[in-house]
């Protein structure tokens, strides 16, 4: 017979798990507080402005369901370096720092923090309007220019004075491409609308259109909405021809846009098809090969331009890209770095960035970015003092498909001056 | 690296780690973690961006007695919609209950999605901010995950705790001892919400902006990775897996593009490797069991 130890010499399982508990929970609780001691100061701004090469970051969308815009971006951005090395020696080199801003909001926010700690001096990004009303305000509140080249939502450039944009709202743009299809077929009045409800820019640009035709006495006969993701609209579209529309106006997202714009000609739409600036992309197509012949899409680029900026982006951009035009998305992508690259090395040239801190220089930047005006592949553009883009040249472009299907090409049919926002 | 930004991001992740597992540490596979968090959040952007009682000021401060206001606001808000959701899908059990919650989610962000003042697929913008900057978000986060993990630590040595371990071992077994299933299963499921609602009510400060997209299906199986990487059978489980897979993206950044390839294979080979958990009970036995001078002595200092 074994005589079993007293109850009270052996700790039970459950007291020494107990302890284990609270001495894991110790260890993190110490882990924890160390990180937040070594990661309390993020921003080297106090510090004076290193001599040499000055850093601009950009959080662009590599990875998530943005990542379409962000290789375009991507594309731009790699395009604007070539550029600046090649026009030149600068007053000062610059140097970029990309970072995958994805597509959700706390992946901006970690994005911009990472590059604004590495002492950036101003940043690029993020791709969509939601990310910039979740990442903006950081770079706002550390004082950290930003120039956003794609981000058309109401309200960006009022986040602060540190952010500005080069792409221009889509309630400037919106409505040209539906003056050109009323004026190709004055006869229209029965319109259709499809918008991505849960979609930031679909939703914001869609009631541009909406006011839009609304003014021209075209109250849309139906208003179907669908779904980011979704990929069949068999439903939407049937109940929508079932009222005879003469003129469908489409604000979705490139890859169910692509899908809407084919299933549409699939079950027999006929008519015209205008189509927001979520499907300024060539990436469309691919999707809707041949469908996408004919359908009318507002721009604020034009591969057609011809100023010598414009051909030089084309012809750097073919270097790297084959022989095909660049996207509107590029294109501003381009922009973006073209601005910050020019302002910079005028700065330099006024001694604005010698014997100053990082803090200082980046408002400094700021206030060099808003003053100037600068001749970009978009046309001649500035700032208003808020940070909104100036523009004053659009395009109305049509897709014209090769006739195997497999690639067109936007076709500028007109150019549009809008006096009112003149640099 | 980890600046506190991404420590903020951290202890979020934590805590909606711990609002997945109160449900699960009674047994109920609950998705619905994301929907709380997004009334929560919903909630706290609503009430500080159109409620000017609260505070806010003209250059975007705001009292951080109003931020704690929130919290307390967005939990017990999260808290009641699951006490009436809860009678009706905790009747549903395993896969059934989690595609329920699943619809929950789904329902929930459909409706900020079209409610007429949650700002439709933008969302609401310009929330005013309570600190300066993100470290001042440290403190609020770590006391609501200190007292979160207190109670869980709690949890297990009361009777409520013991009835949920037991609805777990096997619930046909737990009622024929006499435990109010439906109500302890209730219990847990409410806590969890209160939990989300109020990390959400912190995260829309936080995250300078709120719209439908934060409360997803991907948040729901991503709360769930949290549970399954780092352990589904002590508190701490969940809290370290939030910890890691939220800092884990941002700390491949270095390796370039194939960052999420690694943090797929990461969360892959996780429950291959510990089925059972980072974190688990065994594990602490030996930790709490561990002693520099040698187990036997420490066994025999502990005698009373």
């Amino acid at each position: 017979m074994t005589t079993a130890p007293p109850p009270s010499t052996v700790i039970s399982p459950s007291d020494l798990r107990r302890r284990g508990a609270l001495r894991l929970a110790a260890l993190l609780a110490a882990g924890i507080g160390a990180l937040a001691w070594l990661g309390r100061n993020t921003d080297p701004a106090a510090k004076p402005l290193a001599a040499g090469p000055i850093s601009l970051g950009a959080a662009i969308a590599f990875t998530g369901n943005a990542n379409l815009y962000g290789q375009d971006q991507r594309m731009g951005l790699a395009v604007a370096e070539r550029w600046a090395q090649q026009s030149g020696t600068p007053a000062r080199p610059v140097r970029l720092q990309l970072e995958d801003g994805a597509s959700d909001e706390p992946s901006a926010i970690a994005a911009f923090n990472l590059l604004i700690r590495q002492g950036v001096i101003a940043l690029i990004g993020p791709t969509l309007s939601q990310q910039a009303f979740a990442a903006d305000p950081i770079a706002q509140r550390q004082g950290v220019p930003v120039v956003a080249p794609s981000n058309t939502a109401k309200g960006i450039p009022e986040i602060g004075h540190f952010i500005s944009r080069v792409s221009a709202q889509s309630s400037v743009i919106a409505p040209l491409s539906l003056d050109e299809a009323l004026r190709r077929d004055p006869a229209i009045k029965r319109v259709a609308v499809f918008y991505a409800q849960d979609d930031a820019y679909s939703t914001a640009e869609t009631a541009i259109f909406q006011k839009a035709l609304a003014a021209r006495g075209l109250p849309p006969v139906t208003v179907q909405r669908t779904q980011l993701a979704d990929n069949d609209f068999q439903t939407p579209i049937t109940s929508a021809l079932q009222l005879k529309p003469q003129l469908v106006v489409l604000s979705v997202q490139a890859v169910a846009g692509g899908n809407l714009i084919r299933q549409l000609r699939e079950l027999g739409y006929r008519g015209q098809i205008v189509v927001g600036n979520g499907l300024n992309t060539p990436n469309i197509y691919p999707i809707c090969q041949r469908w996408c012949d004919g359908i009318l899409i507002a721009q604020a680029y034009s591969p057609e331009l011809n100023t010598p900026i414009n051909r030089r982006f084309q012809q750097l951009f073919r270097q790297a890209h084959g022989d095909r035009p660049p996207p509107q998305i590029t294109a501003q992508a381009f922009t973006a770095y073209q601005v910050l690259f020019e302002a910079i090395q005028r700065l330099q040239r006024k001694g604005g960035l010698s014997g100053v801190t990082l803090g200082q220089a980046r408002a400094n930047l700021m206030a060099e970015l808003l003053s100037g005006t600068y001749d970009t592949p978009l046309g001649p553009i500035g700032f208003s003092p808020a940070g909104e883009v100036l523009q004053d040249r659009f395009y109305v472009a049509e897709v014209r498909m090769d006739p195997g299907g497999r690639d067109g090409r936007f076709a500028l049919v007109r150019e549009r001056r809008l006096q009112e926002s003149t640099p | 690296m980890i600046d506190n930004g991404l420590l903020v991001q951290m202890l979020l992740g934590a805590l909606l780690g711990l609002s997945v597992y109160l449900p699960l540490a009674a047994g109920q596979l609950s998705l619905a973690t994301p929907a709380f968090y997004a009334v929560g959040g919903t909630l706290a952007a609503l009430l500080s961006t159109r409620w000017s009682g609260l505070g806010a000021t003209a250059d975007g401060g705001f009292p951080v007695p109003s931020l704690l206001l929130e919290l307390v606001l967005g939990g017990l808000l999260a808290g009641l919609l699951a006490l009436l959701v809860g009678r009706l899908v905790l009747r549903l059990q395993g896969i059934y209950l989690a595609i329920a919650t699943i619809a929950l989610v789904e329902i929930v962000r459909v409706a900020i999605l079209n409610l007429p003042f949650t700002g439709g697929a933008v969302g609401i913008f310009a929330i005013p901010q309570p600190f300066h900057d993100a470290s001042g978000y440290l403190l609020p986060a770590l006391a609501l995950l200190a007292l979160a993990g207190w109670i869980c630590q709690r949890l297990e040595g009361m009777p409520l705790g013991r009835a949920m371990a037991a609805i777990r071992g096997d619930e046909l077994a737990a009622r024929c001892l006499g435990i109010d299933t439906t109500r302890v299963k209730l219990t847990a499921f409410v806590l969890s919400a209160v939990l989300a609602g109020s990390t959400g009510a912190l995260a829309a400060h936080f995250l300078n902006t709120w719209n439908a997209r934060q409360g997803s299906f991907d948040a729901s199986i991503t709360t769930l990775a949290f549970v399954v990487l780092g352990g589904s059978r002590t508190w701490l489980g969940p809290v370290m897996g939030g910890l890691l897979l939220t800092a884990l993206p941002e700390l491949l950044r270095p390796v370039g593009n194939v960052r999420l390839v690694l943090f797929g294979l990461v969360i892959l080979l996780g429950p291959v490797l510990a089925p059972q958990g980072l974190i688990t009970p065994a594990l602490l036995e030996r930790l709490g069991g561990w002693n520099p001078r040698g187990s036997a002595e420490g066994r025999q200092e502990a005698q009373p």
